[in-house]
């Protein structure tokens, strides 16, 4: 009761002291406690950088590492990146829970695939720019002008995204303000042409390069990374311009929003193998060369951040707040360390049998004799990979290679020799690691049935391809729980996609030489020798395939395919198509006593994956993504893409 | 407490249930529109679930396509309200020249529409003929638009009368470079799979590509007895 007392006293003490000192003060003048001001964010560096942070989060990608929208695009058509789309492709399948099946069951892609109409970005973006210049009194003008060019980087990166999906799109550089005067006609932009977005983004990054500082850095722009951006992006308007007239028909619409005139082809692939080579002959970067293992070099060339040089920019996952479930959710499962989930992503043949053997033959693996009259028999589970292209071992677990020091014995099951027909009966468990012995099979062996980690048809939660990723798994101890979670970084720019750019764009100029110069360089560190490819057998079909094997799962794929005007074809829905279909490779032990070059040795079986329902089907309308109708309504200044 | 608490819960779903019961939704579509897509007043051949028309309604706050999916045979059906409709052929989408004009529907009831388009080819004939494990057929085109020209003529198996470009046992194909003449039939082989070898029958089709036009127009598919 007393404290009681007490507290009521100084309460009224507490509201006489308020009382005599607020009046001295003007009562109406105060900064409120619970909102920035303008002129506080636009005075401060700090406040600055963390607005900056928002915009690269909100940077579309296809793909990444984190899972922002389990769904779909949001209201704002904003971010639509998941890794789960890493298995909605012909590099991988789908092998987590059945409730995400229909990724292995995609009939044909839908039209608003891709879609992103994120003019909230944009407008911030403008927004930003306006009122540094209006507020920001107390920056100095060095600061300015860096923080105004990376926004502009930002910008121009977003625009990329836009017209990669979109075609030509409205380009809006100021804030627009309704004047209530009844007609919005005034604010209805028409789209740009498609040329004009890319030379929109190519002229924004002449303009700032010089003015984005941040030297060194690896997730936020600087030169370099502009200039990955422009090298990228010029390549694409090339093979756009190039690749879109070359079809039987052509894509385009009559304004031109959509289908680039062939003759400006070279002038892009110029732009672009300056770019290219003005980030090669920098020296500020060097191709991840500090492991003998090359295979596991090139796994940390992508995956480590400790001491990298290659990586120009990425989307970094800092511990321990900032951390995401990719290895929770795409670890090997015989060595997850959580209860659940694991192995979504599951690489297919299709991928693995694109890496090249290293003597340069094409990468078709040997599992049956040259007749095809019986299986070629293995000894050990990685002899059917040897001397194959290091990049292999690097991105993805194929069995009998090791993760985490643990070697993956990936087995399906048993080849039982039935002498009196002649042939092998196949048996594999019900389970994972399953014995072929005992009770449930009375004439095994007691050897091992089923790997703990498959492959296996039906289960859920381990692969059904027969392979595992390894690329962006992160390999540190207890990384793939829940409650710890992994930070490996998401790579948007590395040197060695600006190498392949300099390949593509120096072969479509017809400078033959300095392609396979770089296309050589980039293949010594996967194992190959000097000069693995000269002037003489450099073809455009080995630059795709270079592409497809070292970028995979670093979202380029689709994008490739689509520029190349190619996708319609490799993804055409047939059931018979080699491309279409996701295959597995399902290795099995052979148990055939008596016959000492067969028993005990492994043989491989090439089969449709069997979790695998739709072959891939890519229509011509998915080349540009359909725009919502409601941002029809709302400017119909906006024309259709085609076939939409 | 504890009954206190499942009473209240038991409570709001029968509150729940009374108030959901209440009509305060529309009423379902009742009117159907039937029709096909023709040229002549033949319908044409298509992919099934490959083309689709579209429906506009205008005069009403939400404006947005109404997709009317075509069967393979060429007809379509779709259940509407009754009102007028615009029925437009989406561009680029099948096997014939690009029309922007839209067709007047109204719909009473019921309606039945022949949607006239001017394809680039047609099938005049064909004609299926097993040999030993291959099927040949026999087909003649016509060329109705030319503005674009032949790709390719394809000969499709399989196993159900849904046979097309996507479900297909087995094909044979002839590229527009071996074909000199229009006007003279022309032949094609395909083997036929050992999966359909044992049934005793199989379904043959046709189809035909324009260049720069992703759809076939497709023959009706015919059952060849084995």
């Amino acid at each position: 009761m007393n404290a009681m007392k007490r507290i009521y006293q100084l309460a009224i003490l507490g509201v006489l002291a308020l009382t005599f000192t607020s009046c001295t003060k003007e009562w109406l003048e105060r900064t409120p406690k619970n909102i920035i001001l303008e002129e506080q964010v636009w005075n401060d560096p700090k406040q600055i950088t963390g607005l900056l942070a928002n915009y690269y989060d909100r940077l579309p990608k296809d793909m990444g590492l984190n899972d922002p929208d389990h769904t779909s695009i949001d209201v704002n058509q904003e971010r639509q990146a998941q890794w789960r789309r890493m298995a909605d492709y012909d590099d991988a399948m789908w092998s987590g829970s059945t409730n995400e099946d229909a990724r292995n069951n995609i009939v044909n892609y839908p039209f608003d695939r891709w879609r992103i109409w994120n003019y909230s970005l944009v407008r911030d973006i403008n927004l930003a720019l306006e009122n540094i210049e209006t507020y920001g009194v107390s920056l100095s003008a060095e600061q300015k002008a860096q923080f105004s060019a990376e926004l502009r980087f930002l910008r121009a990166y977003n625009y990329f995204e836009l017209v990669k999906r979109m075609g030509g799109v409205p380009l809006i550089t100021t804030q627009l303000n309704y004047d209530y005067n009844g007609d919005p006609s005034y604010l209805q932009t028409p789209r740009a042409k498609e040329a004009e977005v890319y030379d929109f983004i190519a002229s924004e990054v002449d303009a700032i390069k010089d003015q984005l500082g941040n030297d060194g850095s690896q997730t936020r722009a600087n030169k370099y990374t502009a200039l990955a951006l422009k090298s990228r992006a010029m390549l694409y308007a090339g093979s756009l311009a190039k690749y879109n007239n070359a079809m039987g028909g052509p894509i385009t619409t009559p304004g031109g929003e959509v289908g680039i005139p062939a003759d400006r082809a070279n002038g892009y692939f110029e732009l672009s193998l300056a770019a290219s080579q003005e980030i090669i002959n920098s020296g500020a970067y060097a191709l991840y060369q500090n492991n003998a293992n090359l295979g596991e070099n090139f796994y940390e060339a992508v995956t480590t951040k400790a001491g990298n040089t290659e990586v120009i920019f990425a989307q970094d996952f800092l511990a321990p707040k900032k951390r995401h479930g990719f290895a929770y959710d795409n670890i090997p499962r015989s060595i997850r360390e959580d209860n659940l989930s694991s192995s979504n992503i599951a690489p297919s043949l299709n991928l693995v049998e694109r890496y090249e053997y290293l003597d340069g033959s094409s990468g078709e693996l040997n599992i049956r004799t040259a007749d095809g009259s019986d299986f070629i028999y293995y000894d050990e589970l990685t002899d059917v990979f040897d001397n194959k292209d290091a990049r292999l071992y690097g991105t993805v677990i194929y069995p009998g290679a090791s993760f985490k020091g643990v070697t993956l014995g990936m087995q399906a099951g048993v080849k039982v020799w039935d002498a009196s027909s002649n042939s092998y009966r196949t048996v594999e468990g019900a389970d994972l690691g399953a014995t072929w012995g005992g009770d449930n099979y009375a004439d095994g062996d007691g050897g091992l049935l089923t790997y703990a980690g498959g492959p296996h048809r039906s289960i859920m939660e381990v692969t059904n391809t027969g392979f595992y990723l390894r690329k962006y798994v992160d390999s540190g101890a207890g990384t793939s729980t829940r409650g710890i979670g992994s930070d490996v970084w998401w790579v948007w720019f590395r040197l060695g996609e600006i190498y392949l750019n300099a390949t593509e764009a120096a072969l479509e100029l017809g400078r033959d030489a300095d392609a396979a110069g770089y296309l050589s360089t980039l293949r010594e560190r996967a194992g190959f020798g000097e000069n693995s490819v000269t002037a003489a057998t450099i073809t455009m079909e080995r630059v795709r395939n270079e592409r497809r094997v070292e970028l995979a799962f670093e979202d380029h794929r689709v994008w490739d395919l689509k520029r190349w005007r190619i996708a319609h074809e490799v993804w055409n829905g047939n059931s018979n198509s080699p491309d279409a279909v996701v295959y597995a490779l399902y290795p099995y032990r052979v148990v055939r006593p008596g016959d000492a070059a067969r028993d005990g040795k492994y043989v491989f079986v090439k089969m449709v994956a069997p979790r695998f329902r739709a072959p891939r089907f890519f229509q011509m309308g998915n080349y540009y993504s359909s725009i919502d109708q409601s941002v029809i309504n709302n400017n119909p200044k906006i024309v259709r893409n085609p076939f939409h | 407490m504890k009954m206190n608490n499942y009473l209240y819960s038991l409570l709001s779903i029968v509150v729940i249930m009374v108030m959901g019961c209440e009509k305060d939704n529309y009423e379902e579509p009742t009117s159907m529109l039937t029709g096909r897509v023709v040229y002549q007043g033949e319908p044409l051949g298509l992919r099934s679930g490959g083309v689709q028309l579209e429906l506009w309604q205008h005069g009403y706050e939400l404006f947005s396509k109404i997709p009317v999916h075509v069967d393979q045979d060429g007809s379509f059906s779709a259940r509407l309200f009754d009102g007028d409709y615009k029925l437009v052929l989406l561009r680029g989408n099948g096997p014939w020249a690009d029309n922007t004009d839209s067709l007047d529907v109204h719909i009473k009831g019921s309606a039945n529409v022949d949607v006239p388009v001017d394809p680039y080819f047609v099938i005049t004939n064909h004609a299926f003929q097993r040999n030993g494990d291959q099927i040949t057929a026999t087909v003649s085109i016509q060329q109705v638009n030319t503005s674009r020209s032949l790709e390719r003529v394809r000969l499709y198996l399989g196993q159900t009368m849904i046979v097309d470009q996507n479900n297909s046992a087995s094909t044979g194909e002839v590229l527009a470079a071996d074909v000199t003449d229009l006007s003279q039939p022309i032949t094609l082989t395909a083997n036929i799979p050992a999966s359909l070898a044992s049934k005793g029958y199989l379904f043959a089709r046709i189809g035909v590509k324009a260049n720069g036009v992703a759809e076939y127009v497709y023959s009706h598919p015919e059952q060849v007895a084995l």
